[in-house]
């Protein structure tokens, strides 16, 4: 290959990079902050960007499983109450015999992809259709809480979850932290492995996939586990950041999490996309609540602002051809 | 096999075929709903009184519309996750309107309106702009919340005594205008128009080359499912006698899982009418025996759960044990 | 002759800017049986759309009685009296015959459909493909082939001056494709304009008057098809000497066995036994939907089997699925391209890919160079044309199915499954892929060929399972091979009860 060539080749790389989706939302995102601190006194500030993408953290991580279930050709519509069920189930694990609170974290975690699994077994298995399994996971899980939490917040005396959720090591956020540890590995996992590429073959054609040798069964449940896995641990460090857990708090991660996974360019149908474009999908997310915040509108109006917004994010970037 | 005089075969007869062949994908489904309606009548005979059959029929009807109103997007390949912001909106807009110089026509008139419009504005963005369903709707739900909670910040507003002591008191009257409704959708699925609804939904592209008004058929889907949806939520307000903004939040869920239930597919034109509304008149008496029975709310979560996922994964195993 | 009803003059199309047709002008007179011959992606379909109104020419007009027509759309388009029987089917099989005949021209009577018009209209339109199920029956409960023939009645009953046919008898059992061709004889009779495309020359000698080829969307022939033979009609195509399609016949079978089933049932199939020596080629022949697929996706693992004693490549019993069935060294080539062989909106690359991603350990680490080398080698071992990066859709029919055979060669499977490999796929790609067949049986893999072409079975297989009903009729040697003894086979019932 010539040395013309490989100019030619990486200059169309370097378009390829910034006409990609999720390139653009992070593009959407710098501006939208670079013209909101013009605006808004204080709303460029370190501190506050900080705590936006802090924020962003956890629709992050729900949204990283999330992402993985999209691309996969199905839906979790149970996450909010999975990462409920972390927040509040974690407190009764309360081990004494194990003073680093590592124990605990781990048994919700293990909890929780179980559930995940089970997500995955109704799918891959009984084939239920995933909106419907979610669903009923969901209705299920809300049951269970009320018999757990019985209504009232419970809170956290967990050394680690108070550390995941309050610590600034080297001056940022543990959560966010986490939130870097969860991205790379997933990137890694889905475009640089055997599992990443059978995700997408599933959610392009399934038959197509399973005539090719692709395990769908597993691989099914492997998506639906690390979801569970996800929202788990999203849930655990909302319980730091809030120092309590109570029924109801993993709810905004539901819609936030599916928004950011589409807003991030992922196809709601399947089989194309990245969690590259999630992940500035929820910075986004977070910094149009923030906005909507600064604006000191009525409940009603912020969720008009809300919704809108959303949906006109989407008529500029989000239109896709209708495929089957 | 046939007669060969197909030719003089009347319409009447044709169209009578046509809807007993319909029947067969239910039947099974059909038999289900029946014994749960006979268990139920077994342990509350009070189910064959007047007042029974009323009080029962209202519990189902606001389920049987959001039932119809899913079903109705998902025949033509779509769906909607603000089937619940609707049935708030239309509550509030009953409860705030009635009373006050519109009166209960003016009211009545204006839910229409609004769930009309609104449902033609999602279609018009779904199918025009061909954003994902799912999404806008999803967006929507957020826009569709809002303006309830403008019209009606906290629970109140009211409506006329009379009009919930007809629609909700003692007499069958829901029942009445749910035979309405469905003679209403029959008439519909024998137009041009609303028979285009399946091939629309199975396929889009060959119905267009057909000559198929594929765009409008779902356009049309998608207000009349809004008409469905704030015309649900007026009849909330009526048996609640006054407007809550967020009232209708669990009707999302459960009128995905009775059109599910009633056989109704994801994938677009898979599944009839009569299904869905037998899946919501099945989903409206599990509810309903629960109660009875004194299961906790949690019970109820977790039966409730079970059950969807029960009667969903039930046929895949049926075409296995084949 | 009359002047055409319907023409296209010099018109041109393109998407996302690659021409599809560059100014293609054609004539459809009345009482005409005109073929459109060209391989895939020649611009066959693009050009049937333009002139039913799918789509719009880019450059050039579309021409009614004379008259050139602005907004040309599919309901303008019936209007003038232009049906089309699609390629792909696209009935709603929710919808019973009637309403599907109907759709998009229902009869009305105070805004209501009149299901008395229509029962008259549309068994009328029934009666004369031989389409003798209750009109109430939902499409949904019928075989491919019949609904193929609701299809055509669907477009009779727009009573048509101008019939399009896109490969009508693909799916047609011999029965069907008589009583359609005697159709098309008496409507040609009645002064309609027929355009008919397919890939069996024979039909087109049969049934055709004219013919205008494509080629890479220009026209290189516009004639009258008189004193021209089938080797002529290739060689308009392709624009050379057709010479021989299939290679040199011979057997390469060896006495190792490859597959031995007895007492075998997968879904339509019952009760077969089957023994397949590895180097040769079983044809699977017999109607269309006789269960020859549940055959191989019963072997393949991909729908559950029983069995009462099987061995395949040396080991007892069938593939539990398919991870099992790739790892005993099967592999599956399914006729449905774009739902089952491939995922058009992913690269060429990662087609090719796929098996390799299905059989590594999950979280390997993947390689790409490695992939990019292994993907380079099988496009040019397999002359598969265009950028691998690009996604599948780009491809021509004929590029597709070579990715969706070429994907399993890195694993070197010693039994290939082959369903229906050259559906819709152009002459030169047909020859292409028998040569590669003989290839594969010569170093000692075996193939099971069904098909629904016969002339392939004739050709290439050293024996022939007809199936009929579920169940192996008859087992022809490649010595007993005729296109008569096949069909003869696969008809078997019909013919006893007739003698009865």
């Amino acid at each position: 290959m010539s040395i013309s060539d490989a100019g030619i080749l990486s200059r169309s790389r370097i378009r390829t990079i910034v006409t990609s989706r999720p390139f653009l939302t992070f593009a959407i995102v710098a501006l939208v902050w670079i013209v909101a601190s013009f605006v808004s006194r204080g709303f460029g500030a370190y501190g506050h960007l900080r705590y936006l993408v802090e924020l962003a953290a956890v629709i992050g991580i729900v949204a990283a499983g999330q992402t993985f279930v999209v691309i996969a050709g199905g839906i979790d519509l149970s996450v909010a109450a999975i990462v409920t069920v972390a927040a509040v189930g974690l407190p009764l694990f309360a081990i004494d015999a194990d003073p680093t609170g590592l124990t605990p974290i781990l048994a919700v975690l293990a909890m929780t992809t179980v559930i995940g699994l089970v997500n995955g077994l109704g799918v891959a298995l009984l084939r239920v259709h995933p909106m419907i399994m979610t669903l009923a996971m969901a209705t299920f899980l809300q049951g269970l809480l009320i018999i757990i939490a019985g209504g009232s917040a419970v809170t956290a005396s967990n050394p680690l979850v108070s550390w995941v959720g309050n610590a600034r090591p080297f001056g940022v956020p543990a959560g966010i932290l986490v939130w870097v540890v969860v991205s790379v590995v997933v990137l890694v996992v889905m475009h640089a492995t055997p599992f990443g590429a059978r995700l997408f073959a599933m959610g392009a054609g399934p038959l197509a996939a399973k005539l090719s040798g692709v395990p769908i069964a597993t691989t099914t449940m492997a998506v639906y586990g690390i979801s569970g896995f996800m929202a788990g641990l999203a849930g655990i460090i909302v319980l730091g950041m809030n120092g309590q857990g109570y029924v109801g708090i993993g709810d905004p991660y539901l819609l936030a999490s599916i928004a950011a996974v589409v807003l991030g360019g992922t196809s709601i149908l399947g089989g194309l996309g990245t969690y590259a474009g999630s992940i500035p999908g929820a910075i986004l997310l977070v910094t149009i609540t923030a906005l909507i915040t600064v604006v000191n509108a009525s409940p009603g109006w912020r969720s008009i602002l809300f919704g809108t917004l959303i949906l006109v994010l989407l008529l500029l970037s989000g239109r896709e051809a209708a495929r089957r | 096999m046939s007669d060969t005089s197909l030719a003089s075969q009347s319409g009447t007869a044709l169209y009578l075929a046509i809807q007993r062949k319909r029947n067969i994908g239910v039947r099974s489904l059909f038999l289900v709903v029946l014994a749960f309606l006979v268990a139920y009548g077994v342990l509350f005979p009070g189910l064959f009184t007047a007042t029974g059959f009323a009080k029962f029929t209202q519990s189902w009807f606001p389920l049987a519309l959001v039932a119809m109103a899913q079903a109705i997007l998902m025949l033509t390949g779509g769906i909607s996750l603000a089937i619940g912001a609707l049935v708030s909106l239309g509550a509030v807009v009953a409860a705030t309107t009635m009373t006050g110089p519109l009166g209960v026509t003016g009211g009545t008139l204006l839910v229409c309106v609004v769930g009309l419009g609104i449902g033609a504005a999602t279609g018009l963005i779904v199918v025009k702009l061909r954003l994902p369903a799912i999404v806008v709707t999803l967006a929507g739900s957020f826009i569709i919340a809002g303006a309830a909670l403008l019209v009606l910040p906290r629970p109140g507003g009211a409506i006329p005594d009379w009009l919930s002591n007809s629609l909700a008191g003692n007499t069958p009257a829901a029942f009445g205008v749910l035979v309405v409704i469905v003679l209403a959708w029959k008439l519909y699925l024998a137009t041009p128009l609303g028979l285009s609804l399946y091939a629309a939904g199975e396929h889009p592209v060959g119905a267009y080359r057909s000559g198929v008004p594929v765009d409008a058929a779902r356009i049309a889907a998608y207000a009349i499912s809004g008409l469905l949806c704030t015309g649900a939520g007026l009849f909330v307000a009526a048996q609640t006698g006054s407007g809550d903004p967020i009232i209708g939040n669990s009707f999302t869920l459960n009128s995905i899982a009775a059109a599910v239930l009633g056989g109704i597919g994801f994938l677009g034109g898979q599944g009839t009418m009569r299904g869905a509304l037998a899946g919501s008149l099945l989903l409206s008496l599990m509810i309903s025996v629960m109660f009875f029975l004194g299961f906790t709310p949690v019970a109820q979560y977790v039966a409730q759960g079970l059950i969807i996922i029960g009667a969903v994964a039930l046929p895949q195993f049926r075409m296995r044990a084949k | 002759m009359s002047a055409p009803i319907l023409a296209a003059r010099g018109v041109s199309k393109g998407f996302f800017g690659n021409p599809v047709l560059r100014s293609v002008s054609i004539e459809l007179m009345p009482g005409r049986v005109h073929a459109l011959l060209g391989e895939n992606g020649a611009g066959k379909s693009t050009l049937i759309n333009l002139l039913s109104g799918a789509l719009r020419p880019d450059s050039g007009t579309i021409e009614i009685d004379g008259q050139a027509v602005g907004h040309h759309s599919p309901s303008e388009a019936r209007r003038a009296g232009i049906a089309v029987v699609q390629q792909e089917l696209s009935l709603t099989s929710s919808l019973s015959i009637a309403e599907n005949i109907g759709l998009g021209a229902y009869p009305r009577r105070h805004g209501l459909v009149d299901y008395g018009a229509l029962a008259a209209r549309a068994g009328a339109a029934c009666d004369l493909v031989g389409l003798h199920e209750p009109l109430a029956t939902p499409v949904g409960d019928l075989s491919l082939g019949r609904r193929q023939m609701v299809e055509i009645a669907k477009a009779l009953y727009r009573k048509p001056r101008v019939l399009i046919l896109d490969e009508p008898t693909s799916s047609l059992s011999a029965t069907e494709t008589r009583i359609l061709t005697g159709l098309l004889e008496r409507l040609r009779a009645e002064g309609v304009a027929i355009l008919y495309i397919s890939h069996r020359l024979e039909e087109v000698m049969r049934l055709c008057q004219h013919v205008t080829v494509l080629k890479d969307g220009t026209c290189t022939a516009d004639r009258s098809l008189e004193g021209v033979n089938a080797a002529g009609l290739v060689r308009l195509m392709v624009g050379r000497d057709p010479g021989d399609l299939f290679p040199h016949w011979t057997s390469t079978r060896t006495a190792d066995t490859a597959i031995a089933i007895s007492g075998f049932s997968a879904g339509a199939m019952q009760d077969v036994a089957l023994d397949i020596k590895a180097g040769e080629v079983l044809g699977i022949g017999g109607l269309v939907g006789q269960g020859q697929e549940d055959l191989l996706l019963g072997l393949y693992g991909a729908i559950p089997a029983k069995v009462a004693s099987a061995t395949v490549n040396g080991a007892p019993g069938l593939p539990a699925n398919v991870p099992d069935a790739n790892r005993r060294g099967l592999a599956y080539v399914p006729a449905d391209r774009k739902r089952e062989g491939l995922h058009l909106i992913h690269p060429i690359i990662t087609n090719l890919m796929l098996p390799a991603f299905a059989r590594m350990p999950a979280l390997k680490l993947r390689s790409r160079s490695a992939e990019r080398e292994t993907a380079m080698r099988l496009a040019t071992q397999f002359a598969i044309k265009g950028d691998l990066g690009r996604a599948a859709q780009a491809l021509s029919g004929g590029n597709q199915q070579k990715v969706a055979l070429a994907k399993w060669m890195p694993h070197d499977p010693s039994v290939l499954l082959l369903n229906d490999p050259t559906r819709g796929v152009d002459v030169e790609t047909k020859r292409e892929i028998y040569n590669m067949l003989s290839g594969f049986a010569a170093s000692g893999k075996a193939v099971i060929l069904l098909s629904s072409d016969t002339p392939e079975l004739v050709h290439l297989c050293d024996r022939v399972a007809v199936v009929r009903e579920g169940k192996i009729a008859t087992v022809l040697d490649h010595g007993e091979l005729s296109e008569e003894a096949i069909v003869a086979a696969a008809m078997g019932a019909e013919r006893e009860r007739e003698a009865a």
